[in-house]
C-alpha cells in the first residue's frame, strides 16, 4: 500500500509539472495494489453525487457549504470520475499511512461506472439528482442508467434522492436510509407534463400509467402510477416557494434565500446540496447563507460583447434535451427582445458521432415566443437543425442557417443591439467564446 | 388520397427521437397533395388496423418493450393480414424485435414475438450504440444512422441493409441490419431514420403509393434541409470509414 501511494503522489506531483490530467497516477497505483481503495482509511463522510444532470453544479455547492462550515473537504475538481481518478484523489490526500486527511470526501461519481469506484469502499451518502435522457449514445437510455446504478448502492449508504424524478425515486424502494428532497407545488408549476416525449407516462416499476397532480419541467413533478402505487414521496428537504422572477427560493418555509441564476435547473441543485450537508450535520442558515447569491464556478452561463450586442452563453449538454429545455425555457422567460443562436458543431469532445436524433427530443417551440426576434443555427449540424425547426410553428422568416461559426458571429456583429442568447455545449462553447469579448 | 397512419404506443417506445419518423413522413404524404389522418395507439386502446396504409413502431426501453409486447400481441394476426395484403410498415429499433419469433430477455426469460418473421432476438448485459452506415438494396446511395440496442438477431433472410461498412448489424459487427420483405421495413437504426435518409422516405412514400395502386408525380417534393444533413452525415462517416480503415 505504501508504494502504491508513493507511486500515486509522485506521479500526481510529476503530472501537475507536465500538465497532464489526474487519472494516470491512480491507474499505477490500482496497478501495484487493485484493491488499494478498500486498505485506506477513508474520512468519516464520504458523499458521492450521479445522476444526469446537475452534478458538477450540486458537488461544487456541497464542497463551498462544507468549507464554509470549517470542514476539510478533498473533492475531484477536475472532474475525473472513474474509478482512476477516485484513486488519485484519496491518495494524493493519504498520508503515506494511507490515512485520507479529510473530515470529508466528496465525489462526483460517473453514472455508468459508479459501480466500479464504489466496489472497494462505499459513500456514507449517494446523492442521486435525477435520471433524464443523457449522451443515449453512450448511455444507452435512462433506465439502462439505473440498472448500472443500482448495484453500486450500499445497504448501509444513505440515499438523497430527488422526489420529484419518477425514475431515481424507484432507489428508494427497499432501502432503509433515504432522505428526500423536492419541490412543493409552487408560482412555476403546472398541471401536466411538458416537452415533446413524455418519459414519465409510464410508471418504471410496473408500466401502468401515470397520473400527475403537478409538475415543474417535462415529467418531474408529482406522479401517482395508477398501478402500483409508486408515487412521490413526502419530502425531507421541500423547496416550499419559488419566485422565479424576483429569484428567490424558500426552504422548509422558513429560509428564503436569493438565487444568483434564477432556473429552475439550479433549483433542484440547491435542495440536493442542502440536504447532503445538513445530513453532514451543517446548520440549515450556514447552508443558506452560502446557497444566497452562490455564483457557480463551472461558468454554465457566460456573459460577453459581441459587437454592441450583450450576450449571454447557456451552456447545455449536447444528447440533453433537458438541459437544452430548461435553457430555452429561460430565454421564453425574458422579455427583452433578443436573438438566440443554436450551435452544432462536434456532438461530443470525447467521441465521435454524428448521431443527432437527440435534436428531436428537445422542445424547441420554446422559442416560438414574440420577443425571439430571430434565430441562427449554426455549425455543422445546422442543417439538422433547420430540419428540427420546420417541425416547430417558429416562422421560417426568422431562421438563418450557416455552418460557419465565425461568418455567423460576424454578420451578427455587424447589425442589431438586441440581446443574444447562444445555446450550445462544452463541446462547442469555445467556437463562440474565441468570437467574443467574454465578460467576468 | 385520405391515408390513415397508426403511430403503436408513440410514448411507451418513443426513444431516439423515434415520433420524427411519423412527423416527416405525414407532412411528405400531404405534401404530395394527401390528406393524412395519425391514429395514436396507446396500451389497451382499441385500433382497427384493416384500413391502415402505414404502421409504425418505434424504440422503447427494454422493458417498455415488453410491456409494449404484452399489449401488442393482440394486433398479431392484424398485423401480419396487413403484411401480407402489402400494407406498408416501419418498425424501428427494437420494436424490430416484437416481429420476430422470440425476444429472450438478458435473465433468460423468452418472450413470444407476433412471428411476421422467424427471426430471433436475444439481448445481453452488452450494449452497442455505434454510428451505422451500410448500403440497401433499395437505392443506390449509402444508409446513415446509429445504432442503439443490447440484442443480436439471428435468422433474418432479407436484411433491410445487406452491407455494413460502420456499425453493429443484427448479429455482429458489420453484418447485414435489419429486415425488409414487400412493404415490411423493420431496422435496429434509431430516430429519425427517415429524416436522416431522405431515399429511405422516398421508398416508404412508394410503398404506400404502390399498395394504393397510385402512381408518385415525376417531380417528388424534396426537402433541402434533410437532403443536405444527409449529406455532410453521409460524408462524416465516410470519413470515420476511412479514417478507422487506415
Ligand atoms: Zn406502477
Amino acid at each position: 500500500m505504501f508504494l502504491a501511494i508513493l507511486v500515486c503522489k509522485l506521479g500526481r506531483f510529476v503530472g501537475k509539472l507536465v500538465g497532464k490530467g489526474s487519472s494516470m497516477p491512480g491507474k499505477f497505483a490500482l496497478k501495484i495494489c487493485p484493491d488499494i481503495l478498500r486498505r485506506v482509511q477513508m474520512p468519516p463522510h464520504i458523499i458521492a453525487v450521479t445522476g444526469s444532470n446537475g452534478k458538477t453544479s450540486t458537488v461544487e455547492m456541497i464542497a463551498a457549504i462544507l468549507r464554509a462550515d470549517g470542514r476539510n473537504v478533498v473533492y475531484n475538481e477536475e472532474g475525473s470520475n472513474q474509478i482512476e481518478g477516485v484513486t488519485t484523489l484519496v491518495l494524493t490526500h493519504a498520508t503515506l499511512g494511507g490515512r485520507v486527511k479529510a473530515d470529508v470526501l466528496l465525489i462526483e461519481s460517473d453514472e455508468r461506472y459508479a459501480a466500479h469506484s464504489f466496489r472497494f469502499f462505499h459513500p456514507t451518502q449517494f446523492v442521486v439528482t435525477n435520471l433524464y435522457r443523457d449522451q443515449l449514445t453512450r448511455n444507452g437510455h435512462p433506465e439502462w442508467v439505473y440498472d448500472a446504478i443500482l448495484p453500486a448502492i450500499h445497504p448501509e449508504t444513505k440515499l438523497i434522492l430527488n422526489a420529484d424524478d419518477p425514475l431515481s425515486s424507484c432507489f428508494g424502494a427497499g432501502h432503509e436510509a433515504v432522505k428526500w428532497f423536492g419541490l412543493s407545488r409552487c408560482s412555476i408549476s403546472c398541471d401536466a407534463p411538458t416537452g415533446v416525449y413524455h418519459d414519465g407516462a409510464y410508471c418504471p416499476l410496473c408500466h401502468a400509467p401515470m397520473e400527475y397532480d403537478y409538475v415543474h419541467y417535462n415529467h418531474i413533478g408529482a406522479y401517482r402510477c395508477t398501478g402500483c402505487g409508486h408515487c412521490k414521496p413526502s419530502t425531507d428537504y421541500t423547496a416550499t416557494a419559488v419566485d422565479l422572477t424576483r429569484g428567490l427560493l424558500t426552504i422548509d418555509g422558513s429560509l428564503t434565500v436569493q438565487l444568483a441564476f434564477c432556473s429552475i435547473y439550479n433549483v433542484y441543485n440547491i435542495l440536493a446540496a442542502y440536504a447532503a450537508c445538513r445530513e453532514c450535520g451543517v446548520a440549515a442558515e450556514i447552508a443558506a447563507g452560502v446557497i444566497g447569491n452562490y455564483v457557480l464556478k463551472n461558468g454554465r452561463m457566460q456573459t460577453f460583447t459581441l459587437g454592441v450586442h450583450h450576450g449571454t452563453l447557456l451552456t447545455s449538454k449536447h444528447e440533453n434535451s433537458i438541459a437544452y429545455d430548461t435553457n430555452l425555457r429561460y430565454i421564453a422567460s425574458t422579455t427583452a427582445p433578443c436573438t438566440v443562436m443554436v450551435m452544432v458543431d462536434a456532438v461530443s469532445r470525447k467521441y465521435f458521432t454524428s448521431e443527432t436524433s437527440w435534436l428531436w427530443d428537445i422542445d424547441f417551440d420554446l422559442l416560438d415566443c414574440p420577443h425571439v426576434e430571430k434565430i441562427v443555427l449554426c455549425g455543422r449540424y445546422c442543417n439538422d437543425l433547420a430540419e428540427r425547426f420546420s417541425f416547430t410553428g417558429i416562422p421560417e422568416e426568422r431562421l438563418t442557417v450557416g455552418a460557419d461559426i465565425p461568418a455567423e458571429c460576424a454578420r451578427l456583429k455587424a447589425q442589431g443591439d438586441e440581446a443574444l442568447y447562444v445555446v450550445t455545449c462544452f463541446s462547442d462553447r469555445d467556437k463562440l467564446l474565441s468570437q467574443v469579448e467574454k465578460e467576468d | 388520397m385520405e391515408l390513415k397512419i397508426f403511430h403503436f404506443y408513440p410514448d411507451l417506445m418513443s426513444l431516439y427521437g423515434s415520433y420524427a419518423n411519423v412527423s416527416v413522413l405525414a407532412r411528405r404524404l400531404e405534401a404530395l397533395g394527401n390528406t393524412v389522418t395519425v391514429e395514436r395507439v396507446a396500451p389497451g386502446q382499441a385500433a382497427e388496423l384493416s384500413g391502415a396504409d402505414f404502421l409504425f413502431m418505434g424504440a422503447g426501453t427494454e422493458r417498455a418493450q415488453k410491456a409494449a409486447l404484452a399489449d401488442f400481441a393482440r394486433f398479431g394476426d392484424a398485423v401480419k393480414d396487413a403484411a401480407a395484403g402489402g400494407t406498408a410498415m416501419l418498425f424501428a429499433g427494437n420494436a424490430m424485435e416484437l416481429l420476430g419469433k422470440t425476444i429472450t430477455a438478458a435473465d433468460g426469460t423468452a418472450y413470444p414475438g407476433i412471428a411476421l418473421a422467424s427471426f430471433t432476438s436475444s439481448q445481453g448485459p452488452q450494449r452497442f450504440a455505434e454510428d451505422v452506415l451500410g448500403v440497401t438494396d433499395l437505392y443506390p446511395e449509402p444508409v446513415v444512422g446509429f445504432i442503439n440496442k443490447c440484442a443480436t438477431i439471428e435468422g433474418v433472410e432479407t436484411p433491410l441493409l445487406f452491407a455494413l461498412s460502420l456499425g453493429f448489424g443484427n448479429s455482429g459487427k458489420r453484418t447485414p441490419e435489419g429486415f425488409h420483405q414487400n412493404n415490411v421495413f423493420a431496422s435496429q437504426l434509431t430516430g429519425p431514420l427517415l429524416v436522416k435518409n431522405p431515399r429511405m422516405l422516398d421508398a416508404v412514400v412508394s410503398a404506400i403509393y404502390r399498395q394504393r395502386g397510385e402512381t408518385l408525380p415525376p417531380q417528388l417534393p424534396s426537402d433541402r434541409w434533410a437532403e443536405d444533413g444527409y449529406a455532410i452525415t453521409a460524408e462524416q462517416l465516410r470519413l470515420r470509414c476511412e479514417h478507422a480503415g487506415s
